[in-house]
């Protein structure tokens, strides 16, 4: 059996009588980069903050580096954080942020500045490590989180939405720093996201959450190419795919019928939904073309960005061969029907 | 824009520099002007301009007084003000700490009680017997503590409003730092409350320094002295020299103006603060 670095079993939390994680049953593999997605309130971050050990476990088991942690104190656990806001110490230098940790395991002198300047070079900011984080910009803020946890030498890195209060150009900056992060380190890392493109980004591995439960565990593409769930269909990818219900899927021998608008052809004179282009939106590579097919609803399209149409059009549209999604009435995959 | 902006405040200037005449600076001057005259002068109580400048006899007068009792009020004074505020320090950041960050159901009592503190008015004879019953009566020690009690609720509110603005996410990573819960207070929470501390220090302990009243029912004894109880000595009920009175009190004065305009800026910032930006 491949060894793992975190592995829940029956993991469930209630705050009083309403239970917010549903027992959750997950394994990451060592070195791998996992990402937490999903709609907000889905109780992505009360795991996280579980897997932590800074909320405590209504029942189940966590364990990480095959050690059973569930009731070990959050600093025992071989994990270190990086929170939303960075939670830097604002009285303390980017060197003594950095090195707190250190000090307070009573760490000589010496042996803390050798590992903080470490993390610094390994964070390209050895020149900063003298300012308050108030004289740091967002993207240094983060380093300086990232260089806190990285000294801990965790087991488990986990991050609680670190990117969600950057703009979108450094945000891509760092999805990438986190990545290359990622592969010079080796550890394992835990990434909560509400965001989908950072999950397909960045993820090894992707766990969707829904409700308090696990939606499906898979790799990016694995994700793309077979959402097991409508929920997942309709939250992997962007723009969402296409979900049609009602007597339109029930035409097509489902009860929910998906298929993603990159796989959507039109054509003027035949196919499976004639409509009318309602709306169109040029981003210049492409373009999404909203149809509003006869008794089936809005179906969005995206095509090589220069078609020429205009909304008013009416054109015909036919899904891809192959690349149709049918959930049964529990929102499950049809495996057997239609197989992809 | 401009021209809307200067005609508005020109009489609501007039008036509030009017009223700040009449509260702050019309006692003050009467007070100066009082201790600089002859004892005859002075009885007089009115604006007149000094007839002979009597500064510094006065001063060496009221020194010296009652064998330098002046002096042992002011030691006395600054003892029960430096302890009293030392110790409300220390208490009320641990109280708001704790109030402020863990979620018990002991929180709702201890909150009813820091209120009562604040609303219902101290009872000053059993105070009396149980600092009687504790020895503590007529004792620096026991009006320190005295000072402290009455002071806490005060201290505790501002404490706990300026603790509870400051994220929880900074504990949280000092907790994953490894930092036991009074680390977390220590080396995270306290190098943060400097403007908060300020604030308490200076209301704290300009409200000890000048209290009469407390000195008066619970520190009887010629040796126990405060300053604010020195000002018996120049009045009585058939002679008072107000030369002297005055004189007395623009000295006492001194120590809470020089706090006030030491942290006079801090004390704005730690009022209106309980944010730190991350």
């Amino acid at each position: 059996m491949q060894m793992t670095g975190l592995t829940l079993a029956g993991v469930t939390k209630s705050f009083g009588a309403v239970q917010v994680i549903k027992g959750v049953d997950l394994q990451v593999p060592v070195g791998a980069f996992c990402v937490f997605v999903g709609p907000s309130g889905c109780g992505k971050s009360t795991l996280l903050r579980m897997i932590s050990g800074l909320d405590e476990v209504t029942a189940g088991t966590i364990t990480i580096g095959g050690q059973d942690v569930t009731w070990a104190e959050p600093s025992a656990r071989g994990i270190a954080m990086v929170f939303q806001s960075y939670a830097l110490y604002p009285h303390m230098t980017v060197a003594q942020n950095i090195g707190f940790g250190l000090s307070l395991a009573r760490l000589p002198k010496d042996q803390i500045a050798a590992k903080v300047a470490h993390a610094a070079a390994l964070l390209q900011m050895s020149a900063l490590l003298d300012r308050k984080p108030k004289q740091l910009s967002g993207g240094q803020r983060q380093r300086v989180a990232i260089g806190r946890a990285i000294v801990r030498d965790p087991k488990v890195f986990l991050f609680d939405e670190p990117l969600s209060n950057l703009d979108a150009s450094l945000r891509a900056q760092m999805r990438l720093e986190l990545t290359d992060l990622h592969k010079r380190i080796g550890a394992t890392m835990i990434y909560v996201t509400h965001d989908q493109v950072e999950a397909m980004t960045m993820a090894d591995q992707i766990v969707v959450l829904n409700a308090g439960r696990i939606e499906q565990v898979g790799t990016p593409m694995e994700l793309y190419r077979a959402p097991a769930t409508a929920f997942v269909a309709g939250f992997i990818g962007s723009p969402r795919m296409n979900l049609l219900g009602g007597p339109a899927a029930t035409g097509l021998g489902c009860a929910t019928y998906g298929i993603r608008p990159e796989h959507v052809a039109l054509s003027t004179d035949e196919g499976r939904w004639p409509g009318v282009v309602r709306h169109l939106e040029r981003l210049g590579p492409d373009a999404l073309v909203y149809l509003l097919a006869d008794g089936v609803g809005e179906i969005v399209a995206r095509v090589e960005g220069e078609t020429p149409l205009a909304p008013g059009d009416r054109v015909h549209a036919s899904p891809l061969a192959g690349r149709e999604h049918r959930f049964d009435d529990g929102g499950r995959r049809m495996m057997s029907i239609h197989p992809a | 824009m401009r021209q809307r902006r200067s005609r508005r405040p020109v009489w609501v200037g007039l008036a509030a520099m009017a009223a700040f005449l009449a509260v702050f600076v019309i006692p003050f001057w009467f007070i100066f002007l009082q201790a600089m005259k002859d004892r005859r002068g002075a009885g007089r109580l009115n604006f007149a301009w000094p007839e002979s400048w009597h500064f510094w006899g006065n001063l060496v007068e009221v020194v010296q007084t009652r064998d330098y009792l002046l002096l042992l009020a002011f030691f006395n004074s600054i003892l029960i003000t430096l302890g009293a505020v030392t110790l409300l320090v220390i208490f009320a950041s641990m109280v708001g700490f704790v109030l402020s960050r863990r979620r018990t159901r002991l929180n709702g009592v201890v909150m009813a009680l820091v209120l009562a503190g604040l609303m219902i008015p101290p009872a000053v004879v059993p105070t009396i017997w149980v600092l009687q019953g504790l020895n503590l009566f007529k004792t620096l020690h026991g009006m320190i503590l005295i000072q402290v009690a009455y002071g806490l609720s005060f201290s505790i509110l501002l404490y706990r409003a300026f603790i509870a603005g400051i994220p929880r996410e900074l504990d949280e990573a000092a907790i994953i730092d490894g930092a036991r819960p009074w680390q977390v207070f220590l080396r995270v929470i306290l190098p943060l409350l400097k403007p908060v501390t300020v604030t308490n220090i200076v209301v704290q302990s300009i409200g000890i320094f000048n209290d009469f009243t407390n000195p008066l029912y619970y520190l009887p004894g010629r040796e126990n002295v405060t300053v604010q109880l020195t000002l018996f000595n120049f009045q009585s009920q058939f002679s008072s020299q107000y030369n002297l009175l005055f004189m007395n009190i623009l000295l006492i004065t001194i120590p809470p103006l020089i706090v006030f305009i030491f942290f006079n800026r801090q004390i704005v910032a730690g009022m209106t603060a309980g944010a730190i930006k991350g």
